[in-house]
C-alpha cells in the first residue's frame, strides 16, 4: 500500500488542539527562509557583475547546452516527483518504495538544478530585458526559495493536509516555467544539440 | 522526531553551489586569461591548435588586485572619427579588452590595464596599440593599426550593445568572429575562417545567435 511511514505531515486530526504559537512559527520560519533565499539569489544576480563565462564540460558545444540538458534532467525527475507524490497520497496505485522514490528523485532533481542556477547567477545574472528572461530570472529565484520552504516544512509535523501538496505543486510549477523559458527555448532556438 | 533528511538535502545543495562557485572563481579567471570571453568550443580551449588570431596567451594579463580604485566595470562602443571602423572597450576590475574592427579585413583584439585616472594603453597580439582615456562616461583615444592612426570616441554601451565574440570549429575550419553592436543597433564584425578575415553575418544581439556556414553559433559578450 501507499502509506509513507515518514509522511506524518499528511496529518491525522490531532486529538488535542495544536498550540497556536508554535503553529504560527512553524509556517513563518519556512516562509521567511523562502523569502530570504529568493531575495538573496536575486540580489546576488542583480548586484554582482555577470562574468559572462564559466567553465564548460567537455563534449558539449556551449555552457548553454550543458545547462539545458541538466535542466531537462531536473525537469524529468520533477515529473517523477509528481507521479510518486500521487502514489504516496494514494491517488495512484504504487509500490511500497514510492516514498523513497519521491525523496531520492527530488534530491537528484534539486542537486542537478543547482549547478545550472550557479552558472546562471554567476555568468548571466538577474536580467529583465525581455519577458522570457524576466520570468526566468524571477521564477528561478522563487524556485529555490519555495524549495527551501518545502524542505523545512517536511520537518514539521501535523501540518494541514493541503499544505505540502500546494507547496510541492508550486515548486513543480516554478521549475516547469523556468525550464520552458530556458531549456525548451534553447532547444527550439538552437536545435536539440549537445 | 525531527527529520534530518530535508536539511541534509538543502545542505548538500548549498555545498554543491559553493563548490561550483569556487570552481568558477578559480578556473573562470584562468579561462578568462586564455580566451577572450566565453567561446563556443567543441573541445577545451587548451587542446585547440592556435590560429593566427588566437586569443591572447595566459601571460597577457596577470590578474591585478581588484581592491584598487579602478574605473567602474562597463562597456563602451563607438566609431572612429573618419567613420571607417568601430571600437569597443570592455572594462572589468581595472583591466580592459578592446576590439577594433573595420567590418572587412582590419581588426585587432587589444588588452591591458586601466589606470586609476581612466587612462589606458592596450596592445594587440597581432599588432596595434590603443591609447585612450575614460572621462565623462566616454572613452576618447586613438588606435594605431597597420600604419594608420584612427581617432575614436566610444560611448557607454548597455546590453544588447557591446562587444561579442564566437569561436568554434565549423566543418573543419576554425571560426573566430568578433562583433561590435553599436548603441542604436548597427553592427560591425569580422569573421575569420582559418585566419582569413571576411565580413561577418549579423548576430541577434539579444541571444548572440549567428549562423556561420549553415551552423548556428552563439556569440558571447567579451570581458577581459
Amino acid at each position: 500500500m501507499t502509506v509513507d511511514p515518514n509522511a506524518a505531515t499528511q496529518g491525522f486530526a490531532s486529538p488535542q488542539p495544536v498550540p497556536r504559537r508554535p503553529g504560527a512559527a512553524r509556517f513563518l520560519m519556512p516562509a521567511l527562509v523562502a523569502a530570504a533565499v529568493a531575495v538573496a539569489l536575486g540580489a546576488y544576480g542583480r548586484v554582482h557583475d555577470p562574468a559572462g563565462t564559466a567553465f564548460n564540460l567537455a563534449g558539449f558545444s556551449s555552457t548553454s547546452a550543458v545547462k539545458s540538458w541538466l535542466a531537462t534532467a531536473s525537469f524529468g525527475f520533477a515529473l517523477v516527483q509528481i507521479v510518486s507524490a500521487l502514489m504516496i497520497y494514494g491517488r495512484l496505485p504504487g509500490p511500497g518504495w514510492a516514498a523513497a522514490l519521491h525523496r531520492w528523485s527530488g534530491r537528484v532533481a534539486f542537486l542537478v538544478a543547482v549547478p545550472v542556477a550557479v552558472h546562471c547567477l554567476y555568468a548571466l545574472g538577474y536580467q529583465t530585458y525581455t519577458p522570457r528572461v524576466m520570468w526566468h530570472s524571477a521564477l528561478g529565484c522563487f524556485f529555490f526559495g519555495i524549495f527551501s520552504a518545502k524542505m523545512l516544512l517536511l520537518r514539521s509535523e501535523r501540518l494541514p493536509g493541503w499544505l505540502l501538496p500546494v507547496v510541492g505543486g508550486l515548486v513543480f510549477a516554478a521549475l516547469t516555467v523556468v525550464w520552458l523559458t530556458s531549456a525548451l527555448w534553447f532547444f527550439r532556438t538552437f536545435g536539440v544539440t549537445t | 522526531m525531527k527529520r534530518i533528511g530535508p536539511l541534509l538535502t538543502l545542505l548538500g545543495g548549498l555545498l554543491l553551489a559553493l563548490f561550483m562557485l569556487t570552481l568558477n572563481a578559480t578556473t573562470g579567471s584562468a579561462s578568462k586569461a586564455t580566451s577572450a570571453g566565453d567561446t563556443v568550443s567543441a573541445s577545451p580551449t587548451a587542446t585547440r591548435p592556435p590560429t593566427t588570431s588566437a586569443p591572447p596567451s595566459p601571460s597577457a594579463s596577470p590578474t591585478p588586485a581588484p581592491s584598487r580604485s579602478a574605473p567602474a566595470n562597463a562597456d563602451y562602443a563607438g566609431r572612429t572619427d573618419d567613420d571607417s571602423s568601430a571600437v569597443a572597450v570592455s572594462l572589468r576590475d581595472g583591466r580592459a579588452i578592446a576590439y577594433f574592427c573595420d567590418g572587412r579585413d582590419q581588426e585587432s583584439w587589444l588588452r591591458g590595464d586601466v589606470a586609476e585616472d581612466g587612462s589606458m594603453r592596450l596592445t594587440g597580439k597581432t599588432g596595434g596599440v590603443l591609447a585612450g582615456k575614460l572621462a565623462d562616461g566616454r572613452i576618447r583615444g586613438t588606435v594605431d593599426l597597420g600604419g594608420q592612426r584612427h581617432t575614436f570616441t566610444a560611448e557607454k554601451a548597455v546590453k544588447p550593445s557591446g562587444l561579442y565574440r564566437a569561436t568554434a570549429t565549423v566543418r573543419g575550419a576554425e571560426i573566430d568572429g568578433g562583433w561590435i553592436v553599436l548603441p542604436g543597433g548597427r553592427q560591425v564584425g569580422i569573421l575569420n575562417r582559418d585566419g582569413a578575415p571576411g565580413a561577418a553575418p549579423e548576430i541577434d544581439p539579444e541571444t548572440g545567435a549567428v549562423t556561420v556556414d549553415g551552423q548556428e553559433l552563439t556569440a558571447r559578450p567579451v570581458t577581459p
